[in-house]
């Protein structure tokens, strides 16, 4: 809703379009405490923030410098209605969602800033929801929020679809940013549960929207991005047990796993091979995509999956694909090879303060018996374990070394 | 493509002469005519006229300002059209439902584009 009526007040006015929102909503909720949810609560909103937006309209008509596009039919009083009803369309909603991607994902912006209003203008979630999945406060979030509406406003990003070449580029940075703003989601260290899958659904809606749009070729990476982000969320629910506990891919119930997104997972993936280029999302879903078909843990096709990490070696040699392609290698070439992997990169900063780093190669040494260097590992990553699930679950295989080193 | 100027004239007008009824229906009907034209990337701009009409007349280099007279005829608004000539801009005007509810008359002015020399 914010994207439509950002439309309709320009980028410079989006504090304007959220206000709107914020009242609609706030009146939608008096509303229907007295007189109950009506039928179409949608439809309801809508109309709401329609008369609103007319209001505001009609009051500052001259005050405010408009989003070029509307400002004219919305001045007379014939036009006004049927070009709101036409910013309010089905189809308009997704175009302006689209262009509220770009606009959010502007390169100008920081990472952290897009992800932020993304999930404040095309998600809909509350600053305090916010604060919760980043595990920050509502303080920060905001300024962050500011500070980005600021930089919109100053640098008159503008409110539209890029074309020709830059619509490229504009589009990987696009992708980039939703690739971020899944993994936030996904990613196990912070936030709570609930707000963090509605992350990774949220992220797979918007590239949803991106590849069903007709102003954008369909590119292959889009659907690869797709696939990858619908094959690992349809493990989510399956990665803790009962007491929340993460669980390895290893110890996960496969019945758990949503099976009719990893079915859309596997189509879209079958949609992004359609071109020669090859982006890491297509190697990262394929990735996933072996997880996925595996019957179970132990007929994983871990030598297919070691060929796909040396492919992304290939595009990007950073040490995180390297620790993940080390648990590949320990499958086919032994843990000792996978040791020695690991420490080539155990100087790097990021990979020091990564608890999974410790945890894993821990793994490795239980694997080869050498349960002294497995306890020394365990102990760092018990340190570094942001969670508490998960330094419960360290706690344990500690427990199980010191058994067995006697 | 040309733009043409429509100048709505009606005997009577809408906003005084019919029921509260037939007002909500003459706009229902007059919005789905107006969005059409928008969504055809038809019309430029469109307004109805508000009250307070004055005129400017000059005489022997006096210029002097008066109320409006209007006749039984009232300039109700214009629109500002695209239409490939002028038979497509007069279809334009005769699919206005505003026929329906009052006595009207519509003007179809075609605008001089720039010329060039």
């Amino acid at each position: 809703m914010v994207a439509i009526l950002t439309k309709i007040f320009g980028t410079e006015n989006l504090d304007f379009a959220e206000d709107v929102v914020q009242d609609s909503l706030i009146e939608a909720i008096s509303q229907w405490q007295y007189k109950g949810v009506p039928d179409n609560p949608s439809a309801w909103l809508f109309r709401v923030a329609k008369n609103k937006a007319l209001n505001i309209v009609n009051r500052e008509k001259y005050k405010r410098e408009y989003s070029k596009v509307a400002t004219h039919f919305l001045q007379s009083e014939w036009t006004a209605e049927p070009a709101l009803n036409d910013l309010f369309s089905e189809r308009e909603i997704q175009d302006d969602q689209l262009r509220m991607m770009f606009t959010c994902c502007h390169p100008s912006l920081s990472s952290d800033s897009q992800i932020a209003l993304i999930l404040k203008t095309l998600c809909g979630f509350s600053t305090q929801e916010i604060a919760k999945a980043f595990f920050s406060t509502e303080e920060n979030i905001n300024k962050r929020l500011v500070r980005a509406r600021r930089k919109i406003k100053a640098e008159r990003i503008s409110f539209e679809v890029p074309h020709g070449k830059d619509l490229e580029k504009r589009l990987n940075t696009v992708l980039e940013s939703i690739y971020l703003l899944f993994n936030e989601g996904y990613s196990a260290s912070i936030g709570a549960d609930l707000i963090r899958y509605e992350i990774c659904e949220e992220a797979i809606r918007l590239t949803e929207i991106i590849s069903q749009h007709t102003a954008i070729q369909h590119q292959s990476n889009i659907f690869a991005l797709l696939a990858l982000m619908q094959l690992n969320a349809s493990r989510f629910k399956a990665r803790q047990d009962s007491n929340g506990n993460i669980l390895t891919l290893e110890k996960q119930n496969r019945s758990f796993w949503n099976y009719s997104l990893m079915e859309s997972g596997f189509s879209n993936l079958a949609k992004s091979s359609s071109s020669d280029s090859i982006s890491i999302y297509h190697i990262l879903a394929s990735i996933s995509a072996y997880h996925c078909s595996a019957a179970d843990y132990t007929s994983t096709d871990w030598e297919s999956i070691l060929s796909l990490y040396d492919k992304l070696l290939q595009i990007d040699n950073s040490p995180i694909i390297m620790f993940n392609r080390a648990i590949a290698l320990s499958k086919v070439r032994g843990a000792d090879k996978a040791i020695a992997e690991l420490e080539q990169i155990e100087t790097v900063a990021s990979i020091k303060s990564y608890h999974l780093f410790y945890s894993t190669k821990a793994e490795f040494y239980i694997e080869l018996n050498q349960f002294s260097n497995a306890i020394k590992a365990i102990e760092t990553a018990i340190e570094l374990a942001p969670l508490q699930t998960e330094k419960l679950l360290l706690q344990e295989k500690l427990k199980f070394c010191r058994e067995n080193i006697f | 493509m040309k733009d043409f100027l429509l100048i709505l004239k009606t005997e009577g007008s809408v906003w005084t002469d019919l029921s509260p009824e037939q007002l909500q229906k003459h706009m229902e009907h007059g919005m789905a005519y107006i969005g059409n034209l928008m969504k055809e990337g038809k019309l430029k701009s469109a307004s109805p006229v508000d009250k307070g009409s004055r005129i400017v007349t000059e005489s022997n280099g006096i210029m002097k300002d008066g109320p409006f007279n209007e006749s039984k005829e009232v300039i109700a608004g214009y629109f500002l059209i695209v239409a490939k000539d002028i038979d497509e801009a007069i279809e334009m005007a005769k699919a206005n439902p505003i026929f329906k509810d009052i006595p009207t008359k519509i003007e179809v002015h075609p605008m001089m584009p720039v010329r060039g020399n």
